[in-house]
């Protein structure tokens, strides 16, 4: 009884029943941090969720996936441009999902932070199975998955990660995703340019990407999962607009928004994560279609043979004279 | 009879030239792979002992050039002619261009993009009769695992050669100390034994960074160490052993060549200090303190002999055996002989 009322007054949607989220969600709270980002940003910004209204879009649902300590809470906090998620440099994420909500112009915004799924060279399974229930009945629009720019290494762990995810959502969730690389106003190491060390990195990536979502190269070619480029750090340069830039010029808070609305609009479906996909294929329902078959061949090539084979043997033996 | 005895010798010797041949051609495919690493090793060490020279140490400006030659002749009073330094840690956190730092030059390859070195590879130079050894060495983290064939490999390496200061490499700019970290550490020491951290220090690369915001460039340095440190201590169980976790030195280290220059040309850590000299210092300091150098021997690499454990109890285990076990059950048996009804047909 406790537990429960301890959970009604969590102040994290995600512990709430249905019926109190749907409650919930009309007092869905301003997006007033979008007036903090300089002019220029801000009429892009606006440009970009009127194009959305446009094709019929008043609500937007990302999923925030990675390792951990990569950005991920960083990112939602610069996008809203506000504190929603608490970032600390040092802790381990909070270990449950949290998904923030805001409002704008009769738009909604809405933007699953999740912690990070892998626990010291291991995908961590509970966090996944969290994320999941977090998830249920909400439909995906947009994945983000999250790591640095300034790793010079990928591996199995990386191969790992992706697969857990298509695993988790289906690989459809790949033609709704984005590459988000943070750290991004980094100076590269010698002998290479910011543009070579950015090519380089997201081609190691993308390809451990393709591999763990199993991308034939007709998928690939077809369809090129984008990259964006994140600098979270208050240090980030600015240009004359006063819009925080990256190396190569490129005014990124725009730029994100923009590849994520590119996204949204694609032809493929969101990703409704029902029960169904929760669950996962059922095991029992594989080859059922089979099993008639099947016992009508046993029946027909197996029983009847074997009866006829054991009437034929009592017929034919020799009654000794005692029987 | 000649000719039979011929005969009979023709046969034997060529059984046993076929015999000696199949021999000889498994143990060559094993020995080769064996033939080859030694060669290798050989080259390494004849390499050592024909050390090149330090010509890096010119390219410094002045004033590092001044403070690393016044720690040369420090180590030199102390009567020490040669240093040799292990350094370890993940793959990709910068041990090789720490390395070509230090020594001023491209002593050993750096790629950005690839795996590290394949195969641990020993560089040495000298300078007015001091020899400085430094052992590059795999990232022995592979994908989430302790790699323990890289391990492996290192151990074989090191074998018969003197460790005086082990380098542990990881980022300053890294936000989480995980599991991973203390499998390292714990790989780390069960290879060398705990001893090796009294001649362990912690090194942080890609120090010149901006710390995330409302954290000081200190702080964020506090923090890193000291997070770093606890793994260290709690993955090496050093608790017990008594070596203090907080007295193994942490450096930082920028290997990028936009690091700052302060006035005398020096390369310069966000809070002044110039790193070359700070870490070499910190190494000499390390080198000459009280504890011993690691010999690396058979025995260390071996490990503990498992047959070994509990030895001496064998004998007394026998004998409990026999008088409280064997003599009893003897006993009753013939007891029970003894008291049987003999049945009628007997």
């Amino acid at each position: 009884m406790r537990r429960q009322l301890y959970r009604l007054t969590e102040a994290s949607s995600s512990s709430l029943p249905p019926v109190a989220v749907s409650m919930a969600s009309q007092f869905i709270r301003e997006w007033s941090g979008i007036q903090q980002f300089p002019p220029a940003t801000q009429d892009k910004l606006l440009q970009l969720l009127g194009k959305l209204k446009e094709k019929k879009k008043d609500r937007l649902t990302i999923l925030v996936m990675g390792k951990g300590g990569v950005g991920k809470s960083s990112t939602v906090n610069s996008i809203f441009g506000e504190r929603a998620v608490t970032v600390s440099a040092f802790q381990s994420e909070a270990l449950r999902p949290t998904m923030v909500s805001r409002e704008r112009s009769g738009f909604t915004l809405n933007i699953i932070d999740t912690p990070g799924i892998v626990e010291g060279g291991y995908v961590n399974d509970q966090a996944l199975e969290i994320i999941k229930r977090f998830l249920l009945n909400k439909t995906i629009d947009v994945l983000l998955y999250v790591d640095r720019l300034d790793a010079y290494r990928v591996d199995t762990l990386d191969g790992q990660i992706v697969k857990a995810i298509t695993n988790t959502f289906g690989q459809e969730i790949w033609r709704r995703a984005i590459v988000v690389l943070t750290h991004s106003q980094l100076s590269p190491p010698d002998c290479l340019t910011y543009d070579d060390f950015l090519a380089k990195r997201s081609e190691a990536l993308l390809k451990v990407v393709y591999n763990g979502a199993r991308f034939t190269k007709q998928d690939i070619q077809s369809y090129s999962i984008p990259v964006g480029l994140v600098e979270n750090s208050s240090r980030c340069n600015k240009n004359e607009k006063d819009e925080k830039i990256l190396p190569n010029g490129t005014a990124w808070i725009p730029s994100i928004v923009e590849t994520i609305t590119e996204v949204s609009l694609t032809e493929s479906k969101s990703i409704l994560v029902d029960q169904k996909l929760i669950d996962g294929p059922n095991p029992n329902d594989r080859g059922k279609l089979f099993i008639p078959l099947i016992l009508a061949f046993q029946y027909f090539f197996v029983v009847k043979p074997l009866q006829r084979s054991i009437k034929n043997d009592v017929q034919k033996e020799v009654k000794p004279l005692w029987a | 009879m000649h000719k039979l005895f011929f005969t009979e010798f023709k046969w034997n010797y060529l059984f046993m030239n076929f015999l000696t041949c199949f021999e000889i051609s498994i143990l060559f495919s094993r020995a080769k792979i064996r033939l080859r690493y030694g060669l290798i090793v050989l080259f390494y060490e004849l390499s050592g002992s024909m050390a090149r020279e330090w010509t890096g140490i010119q390219l410094f400006p002045l004033a590092t050039q001044t403070k690393l030659l016044e720690l040369l002749g420090d180590l030199k009073t102390k009567e020490r002619t040669s240093l040799t330094i292990l350094v370890m840690g993940k793959g990709g956190v910068g041990k090789s261009s720490t390395i070509n730092s230090i020594l001023g030059e491209r002593a050993v390859s750096v790629s950005a993009f690839q795996s590290d070195v394949p195969r641990p590879v020993m560089v040495s130079r000298s300078w007015s009769g001091f020899t400085l050894n430094i052992i590059d060495t795999p990232g022995i983290v592979e994908g989430g695992y302790v790699n323990d064939q890289a391990l492996d490999l290192i151990k074989r390496f090191l074998l018969n050669k003197t460790i005086d200061v082990l380098l542990y490499v990881d980022r300053l700019d890294a936000y989480r100390v995980d599991n991973l970290d203390k499998q390292i550490v714990k790989a780390i020491t069960e290879s060398f034994g705990k001893e090796i951290w009294s001649k362990g220090m912690v090194v942080l690369t890609h120090a010149q960074l901006t710390p995330p915001d409302c954290l000081s460039y200190d702080d964020f340095f506090g923090k890193r160490s000291e997070a770093l440190l606890k793994v260290v201590e709690s993955g090496g169980r050093l608790k017990k052993s008594g070596i203090q976790g907080n007295t193994i030195p942490v450096v930082l280290v920028e290997n990028s060549s936009r690091c700052n220059k302060n006035d005398s040309d020096e390369k310069v850590l966000p809070n002044g200090t110039a790193w070359i000299p700070n870490i070499v210092e910190v190494i000499t300091k390390v080198a000459t303190n009280e504890s011993q150098s690691i010999l690396v021997d058979q025995k260390l690499i071996d490990g503990p002999n498992a047959n070994d454990r509990g030895k001496p109890f064998i004998p007394l285990i026998l004998a409990f055996q026999y008088f409280f076990v064997v003599k009893q059950v003897q006993k009753w048996i013939k007891d029970d002989i003894a008291k049987a009804p003999k049945s009628s047909w007997e």
